[in-house]
């Protein structure tokens, strides 16, 4: 099957008092059409970076996409003028935040906003815009959309804006929606809502869907396949039931070991991954997580392990075979 | 055997804010009850767990307690003694008995004092040290105590990584050997790999010291693993309280039911096997709470009475209590 979004090597570094951010530092992924690929990491693994280069919204400077591909549906971003990035961007991909009041303008009604990309990508009339924005925020469960498009973003609650956003997002019917820890800042309950009505919106679309989240529970329950990031790399990929029942980067299986969960014994104290992560101004030698990492060897610290595969859909970057090892 | 008594005890605790609007702000148009009627016991060496949706009263509760805000009504009794009306200068002694550990290590931090100033400060504050020398083993100690070097002292908040800075808050809560410390979403700052380090911490210093935790958090998985006991809360008040295995293996509130439903689990395997409860509808805002049980908008269940009358929290069977009209 081909991919929808093919990244090639990306590296995206910044630069910042005389020294060199590489927040991203070689990344390669693809996503199909259709299928939800969760990204995982620390916080400042180089999530959102990767997310904003496919979107080529990396501010410059600081920041630069030294080099790498990224290509959507057969074309390279990379090479695109920026006002063929606009035709895609918010149309063909788009992107949904983590705080949507930084994202939707104070100023202007829901409905305005929501409807905004559908007049400037379909050339719709504001009619139009405003009857599709209508059923959009009904789509989204916002109760009576005919009145509720004409407030305000503070005059909705947070699980609300959000879903405010995701009918925003779905305005142009993209094939691609990055959410960025779209419900980090929501409670449990609407969390679950609102990640479950993204989900069931995609499928109903057939857009692919790519989550970026710091909660393993989340990628359990909706992703496909499953990218881990650590310190401006992949180190881990594959399908989402392979990478929880079988991961085989030593910070894979940390993270996995350190996190308490409702169906744990809870006798037994967690088992943190000792440490902290790296400055990526001052990367360790070798493998980034060597530093941290139990089992690694003289070789972890010579030179950093490339992904390789452990089956075709499964692949680690890591020179230690754990199977070996444990 | 007897129970011992409870390090603290909360009786019908209230705290309101006063809500100003209009042009300039200034005219007072309500009054949000942040926590209306809260009543719970915590027994000396046990932790407490307090999970509830946001703006549901936790920090306030926890900040009520400690005395660092005004409560409206309602009594708070820590080591047998009556402090919820004691002057300042007579809630200094007490103090020194309760500390707080905040959810943002990096706010919470004096950005231009070193680590060891940090945690020393209290120990200055209250004239504990007899000497020098006995101040700067003291800070020692505890700075080895939440596993960081003893050289890590002499550095500055931004030296150090998220969860290091999250010890520093640890160690400086426990330089007057406080026997209650409310720990205010302690973890949910950190990344996950870091989290188990502090939680793991914080257990092994309750061990250690015998400390009572009352521990506010919002993952219910955190809050599983570290507490003897669960209380949750909504929208000011308690609707459920029960040991750990009781309330997370058979919750009896339809919210703390929905709640524990909403949390995924790390296991793609258990969550295609599980059943997922919905709900519906929007948290409901403080300023103009729901009629009744405040959770009767978002509940399933919900029968007239529900609209009407607040359900009494009410003992079920030993130890698990409930506020609602199902039971
Ligand atoms: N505008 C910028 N200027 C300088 N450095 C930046 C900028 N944006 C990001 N970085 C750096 O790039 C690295 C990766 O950041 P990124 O935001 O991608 O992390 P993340 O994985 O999304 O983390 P989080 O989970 O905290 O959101 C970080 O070290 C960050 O400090
Ligand atoms: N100083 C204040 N003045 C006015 N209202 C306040 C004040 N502090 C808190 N509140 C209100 O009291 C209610 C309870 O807030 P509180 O911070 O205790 O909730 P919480 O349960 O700790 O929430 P979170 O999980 O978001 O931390 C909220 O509605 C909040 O807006
Ligand atoms: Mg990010
Ligand atoms: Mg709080």
């Amino acid at each position: 099957m081909t991919s929808l979004l093919e990244v090639r090597n990306l590296k995206t570094y910044f630069h910042s008092d005389g020294s060199v951010v590489k927040a991203v530092d070689g990344v390669s992924f693809d996503v199909r059409a259709g299928e939800t690929v969760a990204v995982v990491g620390e916080s400042g693994s180089g999530k959102t970076v990767t997310a904003l280069s496919v979107l080529r919204l990396i501010p410059d400077p600081p920041g630069e996409i030294i080099s790498g591909e990224i290509r959507f549906a057969g074309r390279d971003l990379l090479s695109l003028s920026e006002a063929e990035v606009r035709k895609i961007r918010g149309n063909r991909i788009a992107m949904i935040f983590q705080e949507p009041m930084t994202s939707l303008n104070p100023s202007l009604t829901v409905g305005r906003q929501v409807g905004e990309p559908i007049e400037i990508h379909q050339r719709a009339s504001r009619k139009n815009a405003w009857d599709k924005c209508i059923a959009l925020l009904h789509k989204v469960r916002i109760p009576d959309p005919e009145q509720r498009a004409n407030a305000y973003p503070y005059q909705f609650s947070g699980g609300m804006r959000q879903r405010a956003m995701i009918a925003m997002s779905l305005a142009c019917e993209p094939e691609l929606i990055i959410a960025d820890e779209p419900t980090t800042a929501l409670d449990v309950t609407v969390q679950a809502q609102v990640l479950h009505l993204l989900k069931e919106l995609t499928r109903e679309t057939g857009a692919a869907l790519v989550i970026i989240t710091h909660d393993l529970g989340v990628v359990a329950r909706y992703a496909d396949r499953v990218n881990v990031m650590y310190a401006g790399r992949i180190v881990e990929t594959g399908q989402t039931s392979e990478i929880f029942n079988n991961p085989k980067h030593p910070y894979t299986v940390g993270l996995m070991n350190s996190l308490p969960r409702l169906d744990g014994d809870v006798r037994f104290a967690l088992q943190p991954i000792e440490g902290h992560p790296p400055d990526l101004a001052n990367l360790p030698s070798g493998c980034a997580f060597q530093p941290r990492c139990q089992y690694a060897v003289d070789r972890c610290l010579a030179k950093p392990p490339e992904l390789s595969e452990v089956n075709p859909e499964h692949l680690a970057a890591c020179w230690v075979d754990l199977n070996v090892t444990a | 055997m007897s129970q011992p008594e409870p390090v603290l005890v909360v009786e019908d605790l209230k705290v309101e804010f006063p809500v100003h609007g209009g042009l300039l702000g200034g005219r007072r148009i309500g009054t949000v009850k942040a926590v209306d009627g809260v009543s719970f016991e915590v027994n000396p060496g046990e932790t407490l767990g307090v999970v509830g949706e946001s703006g549901c009263g936790k920090t306030t509760m926890g900040l009520a307690i400690l005395r660092m805000i005004d409560i409206t009504s309602g009594r708070i009794v820590f080591d047998g003694e009556d402090i919820s009306t004691l002057e300042r200068a007579a809630m200094r002694p007490v103090r020194r008995k309760m500390q707080m550990v905040y959810q943002d290590p990096f706010g919470a931090l004096d950005p231009r004092m070193r680590a060891k100033d940090i945690i020393g400060e209290p120990l200055v504050a209250h004239g504990i040290s007899e000497n020098r020398e006995a101040y700067r083993e003291r800070v020692s100690e505890l700075l080895e105590m939440v596993g960081l070097d003893v050289v890590m002292g002499e550095r500055y908040p931004h030296e150090f990584s998220g969860g290091q800075r999250q010890r520093i808050g640890i160690a400086r809560a426990l330089a007057l050997r406080p026997t209650l410390v409310v720990c205010d979403e302690p973890v949910s700052a950190l990344d996950v790999s870091i989290q188990a380090q502090i939680i793991n911490l914080l257990e092994a210093l309750q061990d250690e010291l015998g400390l009572t935790y009352l521990f506010i958090a919002h993952d219910l998985s955190v809050v599983q693993h570290i507490s003897d006991r669960v209380m949750v809360m909504y929208l000011g008040k308690v609707v459920e309280i029960a040991n750990r295995s009781d309330l997370y293996r058979a919750p009896k509130h339809p919210y703390t039911q929905a709640l524990l439903s909403a949390v995924p689990m790390p296991s793609p395997d258990a969550e295609a096997a599980r059943e997922v409860v919905l709900l519906e509808g929007e948290v409901p805002s403080p300023l103009n709470p729901p009629t009744g049980c405040p959770f009767h908008p978002r509940c399933s269940m919900a029968r007239p009475d529900c609209r009407e009358t607040m359900p009494v929290l009410t003992e079920q069977n030993t130890g698990h209590k409930v506020a609602c009209h199902l039971y």
